[in-house]
């Protein structure tokens, strides 16, 4: 399944309001539930929590994917978060996060999963495309971006 | 004249669409007396690029692998119980790689006649059509290849079979 067919206006936070990490999952964890796409944000929110636990998903030049397996989600689903001030995400290259990328899955659907996190993984290559997605103050404008990309 | 199609294999991911393209891959072969086979592919190469990008530490490819492994079984098993439902044998068959290089090396090892691949997304960019496996594995498959469209319509000629 492309990216693409999961990202709707409800699941895009543009602009996350949070300032921290773990408020920027919440804010992504809580969104996503409040279009229906998971059961519990609580849970949701543990299974990400715990992910991070074991060592950060911050990436380079502002990315984080944050992402976790939980029961929570009934399906693949993917929320995405652009922060104008950045978050600091003890990402590699120290650079707070400016655009996040939250994947759920279920345990039982891995391959969906790894299918996501690559194309978001050559996705974050594309520098031009990351800072024109990271200019984007609606949800609108996020949808536009990918579907004009 | 020797039937043209006397080979099948179907492509599954677990994907609704590939589900769908069992399916029609099941009454395919028995409409035409053709053996028939079910691919699963575990992507290590996705795997290993999450690593290598660091979305993924090593501990959790090691975890998403066991995961995958789970996935090939219980699909392949899934596709299996279609078969057995309506009278075709199937064999299975698991490879981990690349998934269009899999699936190209093993239409050519088992001497496929006909790929049979579940709807491919709907490709909006060229990023898509650089990366979308199902879209890599049709354009570079050494066989003929069936784009398995129209679930409802499937999902009637399966049931219809006796």
């Amino acid at each position: 399944m492309a990216l693409i067919d999961l990202i709707e206006e409800s699941v895009v936070r543009a602009p996350l309001r949070a300032a921290d990490k773990e408020s920027a999952i919440r804010e992504l964890v809580d969104t996503l539930a409040k279009a229906g796409k998971i059961l519990d944000a609580d849970t949701a929110y543990r299974a990400v929590l715990d992910r991070e636990a074991k060592g950060s998903t911050g990436l380079e030049e502002g990315i984080a994917v944050p992402h976790g397996k939980t029961i929570a989600a009934r399906e693949l689903t993917i929320a995405i978060g652009v922060s104008p001030d950045g978050v600091e995400f003890g990402s590699m290259d120290g650079k707070p996060a400016r655009l996040l990328f939250l994947i759920l899955a279920p345990p039982d659907k891995a391959g969906p999963h790894i299918e996501a996190l690559a194309e978001i993984a050559r996705m974050s290559r594309s520098k031009a495309f990351c800072a024109s997605l990271a200019s984007c103050r609606t949800p609108l404008e996020v949808i536009r971006l990918f579907k004009d990309e | 004249m020797t039937r043209p199609i006397r080979k099948i294999m179907v492509y599954v991911d677990g994907s609704e669409q590939s589900i769908t393209a069992a399916q029609y891959a099941i009454v395919l072969a028995k409409a035409l007396g053709a053996e028939l086979y079910a691919l699963y592919v575990v992507d290590t190469r996705a795997l290993a690029e999450l690593v290598k990008s660091r979305i993924f530490l090593e501990a959790e490819q090691d975890e998403y692998r066991r995961d995958l492994d789970g996935d090939a079984s219980r699909y392949l098993n899934h596709v299996k119980e279609l078969a057995r439902r309506k009278g075709v044998p199937v064999s299975t068959e698991k490879s981990s790689g690349a998934v269009n290089v899999e699936i190209k090396s093993k239409v050519s090892a088992l001497g496929v006649d006909l790929l049979v691949l579940g709807e491919i997304s709907q490709i909006r960019s060229r990023r898509d059509e650089l990366y979308n496996e199902t879209e890599r594995a049709m354009r570079n498959a050494q066989c003929p290849v069936l784009i398995a469209k129209g679930e409802e319509k499937i999902w009637d000629l399966y049931e219809a079979l006796e």
